[in-house]
């Protein structure tokens, strides 16, 4: 029974999804101008090498971040330790530091000079060069230290939710725990795993920091090129064009398979409480949380704070800088609360009219995450120009490109809260006499509180990060904590980049906390 | 209730943000150079006239593809580039307004754009780094000379998407042919192999350490890296001083390719200025122009960043090599040969 009832709620969700299409729109216009035989110079000189790099690097780093992510998790779900709290903390840190630190703080530890090329030398001598991240593993690496948590994160909130009777009926069966964990517990983490691991591949497709930095040719550093190196829009837009194609066949691949899986379980269950570590298990765990910490967390940190120390010394941390920080907390707040806010129509339309419609419009608010910032920032630049010429260069210019490349986060986390509303409870406050409005006031709403303040805080960590299309949108002088790191670390000062970096870190706790606070009182 | 209250101050907060104007100074400069080279020059100028400037930094590249969308709309009053191709590009697009004769004629002619468009502020040679201790590397004289084999393994050079590779793979080009510079690009590749440096910077520590035995970057990365280093073994020493007396002994030394009669001599690229055509502020624009090209304005940017002034009565900065011969490319050409440049560079397939 597919019922294409459009109403109210559809329209306002219409509209939200036609602004945030806007850069897809310019995309199709703009490579609508690509006659037949660049089209054909494009698929055979550059999109097999594309296509190649930007799929190996995706598979790679998924792999990276689901052996991380999973294993990390399971061990703090599952076993009570010390430090356990702590290190719910240090897992999901690394979503604080943006990918172009990452891949710069790596590249500098690396040389030959750095902390890392200098310990290498001393172990094994020249004999073996120190390895370096200008190779599909370099950066396979840095994006999976920097996405992990992601998994970290959903697995991890799943395993916490998980009831304990289907575990335990398998023990009584008399499965081993390696049985179980493989047989019982890893199917049921199956949409948790498939919903982070797509959160971690449009990462990778829409990555520009890590393959800028390190160079390697993916869509989104191709589709710069073009753009900026050639002033070739046309031809960056028809690269974009494919890198959305791609990303759509992959959302859809994915929701189609997570469709098929809904598990459901009595709400009495009891849920798995840790069981306390051995002694033995305590040294394993923080042997192998720790070495993952020290990569992802600690180095990076370290690295930061030295070089902030030498600036401090120096006394380059001038008053200009607190002025930065404002200026990044603003436009990640502005952002955050206006993506919460407009995701809602968008994911209500689709949980409560599920239709082709509302299928179809959850997809198009994908675009904004596929689509590498500067060619966001471009079409909305070129819209904005034509249509409504007195927001350009406003605040309001950046915070709506924004809130376009991160609508999905927003919507996906709310849609997610939103399959918990159950009808009838709807239906139990319209039958008290409460109209649409008060029943989404009093009812919905607090309902899907949880769901809103993580997706407020997903948008809000990520638009701190920003860098392309805030660079290109950001108001004349305005600048941002990520613009001064990319200013400074392109110039080669790492003394100025590390304060940056490290008020970005610094900025980004409250809303984590936020974040772990609903998590521990969902459970 | 506590929700309408909420979504009231954020929809409140976003209307507010839609009406801020920036407090934005009285010229406002789309910068593509670092702010703390930039920075010295810009108070100079504002404690000298009054006159307030906003420096709006990002890479030149993004920053002229951001002025030719904004047209007419566009808010900068100059555009600062480190690179003489965008400056070139610029003015062709007609992006640019002519500057008054005077201002442009007090830089060398090599320096400035034909049509007067825009001027160069400070120049940069691309030249060699040579570790003191490297053997058999006498035979280098010409940068062509880095496609030897000998040098296999032993040369560092930066990626190819660098924005000053890519300007001396142009001179080159057009000094020397695209046929010599397509088998020097290739000769190079075998070379490095995979192995290339992300920073200029990088390249002249690796020299420095002796992993590498010859580097090809800017020449004022080689005098930064001098610098620190007699900043770290001797903090009290004066710096200039110190170079003039030849005090630095240090691991590297630099070398001008491509001098003596029948050499090519070096590329050269500058950074540059142009005052947009749809500024506002033209007249201040200029006056900012001409204080940059001014005697004063030259020494300040000679001294931040060990570059060449474009005016022939500034002096250098002290160390600095005199007197080179520079290959016969203008800077005009670095604009319109770049897509060339860079589909050579592709077609080679340089890292």
């Amino acid at each position: 029974m597919i019922k294409t009832k459009i109403g109210p709620l559809g329209t306002v969700a219409g509209m939200v999804v036609l602004i945030a299409a806007i850069p897809l729109l310019f995309v199709f216009y703009s490579s609508a101008q690509l006659d037949a035989e660049r089209w054909g110079r494009l698929w055979s000189t550059r999109l097999p090498e594309l296509f190649g790099n930007t799929l190996s690097l995706a598979i790679l780093v998924c792999l990276g971040a689901f052996v991380l992510g999973i294993s990390s998790a399971w061990l703090i779900a599952r076993r009570d330790f010390v430090g356990r709290r702590l290190a719910i903390w240090l897992m999901v840190l690394p979503l604080a530091i943006p990918t172009y630190v990452f891949a710069h703080i790596y590249s500098v530890l690396l040389d030959s000079r750095g902390w890392l090329g200098s310990l290498w030398i001393a172990t094994f001598g020249d004999a073996i060069p120190v390895p370096d991240l200008y190779n599909v593993f370099g950066v396979a690496l840095i994006l999976a230290l920097a996405s992990y948590s992601y998994v970290f994160l959903m697995v991890h909130a799943a395993l916490s939710r998980s009831n304990r009777s289907l575990e335990e009926a398998a023990r009584l069966h008399g499965a081993t725990p390696m049985q179980v964990f493989w047989r019982v517990t890893l199917p049921l983490l199956r949409p948790a795993i498939a919903a982070s691991l797509a959160v971690v591949v449009l990462h990778v497709l829409s990555d520009f920091g890590a393959v800028s930095m390190l160079r390697f040719q993916t869509f989104t550093l191709s589709i710069y090129l073009q753009m900026s190196g050639r002033f070739d829009y046309q031809a960056a837009a028809g690269l974009s064009l494919v890198l959305v194609g791609l990303s759509l066949t992959f959302l859809v691949i994915e929701r189609f398979f997570r469709s098929r899986q809904r598990f459901y379980s009595g709400a009495q269950g009891a849920l798995i409480r840790p069981k306390p570590a051995t002694r033995g298990e305590l040294v394993w765990i923080w042997l192998w949380l720790g070495h993952i910490m020290l990569l992802a967390v600690i180095l990076p940190l370290a690295w930061m704070l030295d070089w902030t120390w030498a600036a401090y010394r120096d006394q380059l941390i001038g008053a200009e800088f607190w002025g930065y920080a404002i200026n990044t907390v603003t436009v990640a707040f502005l952002a955050a609360s206006a993506a919460m806010v407009v995701a809602l129509p968008v994911g209500l339309f689709h949980v409560r009219r599920r239709s082709l419609a509302s299928e179809s419009f959850i997809q198009m608010s994908s675009v904004g995450f596929v689509l590498p910032g500067p060619v966001i920032a471009l079409g909305l630049i070129t819209f904005l120009l034509a249509v409504f010429s007195p927001l350009y260069g406003s605040l309001a210019a950046l915070v709506m490109a924004l809130v376009i490349r991160f609508l999905p986060l927003a919507v996906q986390s709310e849609e997610a809260s939103m399959q918990q509303l159950t009808p009838s409870v709807e239906q139990a406050g319209r039958v008290h006499g409460a109209g649409p409005l008060e029943n989404l006031w009093r009812v919905t709403l607090p309902m899907i509180r949880g769901g809103m303040a993580v997706a407020w805080v997903l948008v809000f960590i990520d638009a701190l990060k920003e860098l392309p299309a805030t660079l290109i949108l950001r108001p004349v002088g305005f600048d941002t904590l990520p613009v001064r790191i990319w200013i400074e670390a392109s110039e080669e000062m790492l003394e100025l980049a590390a304060p940056a970096a490290l008020m970005l870190v610094v900025a980004s706790l409250p809303a984590l906390w936020i974040m772990m606070r609903g998590q521990a009182a969902s459970r | 209730m506590r929700y309408i209250k909420q979504i009231g101050l954020v929809l409140g907060l976003l209307a507010g943000a839609a009406g801020v104007a920036q407090a934005a100074g009285d010229l406002v400069v789309y910068s593509g150079r670092s702010d703390k080279l930039v920075k010295p020059v810009v108070e100079a100028f504002t404690a000298e006239t009054g006159i307030k400037v906003t420096l709006h930094s990002a890479s030149s590249t993004e920053l002229l593809n951001k002025l030719r969308v904004e047209g007419a709309r566009t808010q900068a009053d100059l555009y600062l580039s480190n690179d003489a191709g965008n400056l070139e590009i610029g003015g062709q697009l007609g992006l640019f307004e002519p500057l008054p004769k005077a201002t442009a004629e007090s830089v060398d002619a090599r320096w400035r754009a034909p049509d007067d468009t825009w001027v160069g502020l400070s120049a940069r040679a691309r030249v060699l780094v040579v570790n003191r201790q490297a053997e058999d590397v006498d035979f280098v004289k010409s940068i062509f000379d880095l496609a030897d084999p000998r040098l296999q393994g032993r040369l560092a050079i930066t990626n190819s998407a660098n924005e000053s590779f890519v300007a001396g793979v142009t001179v080159y080009m057009e000094a020397a042919g695209k046929e010599k510079t397509r088998a020097w690009l290739q000769g190079m590749k075998d070379n490095v192999g995979k192995s290339v440096f992300a920073k200029h910077g990088q390249v002249v520590n690796a020299v420095a350490e002796g992993k590498y035995a010859v580097g090809l970057v800017n020449h004022y990365y080689i005098f930064r890296y001098l610098n620190q280093q007699i900043k770290d073994t001797d903090k009290d020493k004066d710096v200039d001083k110190a170079h003039e007396a030849g005090l630095v002994k240090d691991a590297i030394r630099i070398l001008v390719p491509d001098q003596g009669a029948d050499g090519m001599g070096v590329a050269w690229n500058v950074a540059g200025v142009a005052v947009s055509k749809h500024s506002k502020h033209k007249d201040l624009a200029k006056k900012f122009v001409s204080f940059l090209v001014s005697e004063k304005g030259q020494k300040i940017f000679a001294e931040v960043n060990f570059e060449y002034p474009t005016r022939a009565d500034v002096p250098t900065a002290p160390g600095l090599v005199k007197d080179i011969k520079v290959a016969d490319v203008p800077m005009s050409k670095l604009g319109p040969e770049r897509g060339a440049t860079i589909d050579l560079i592709e077609a080679v397939g340089m890292p």
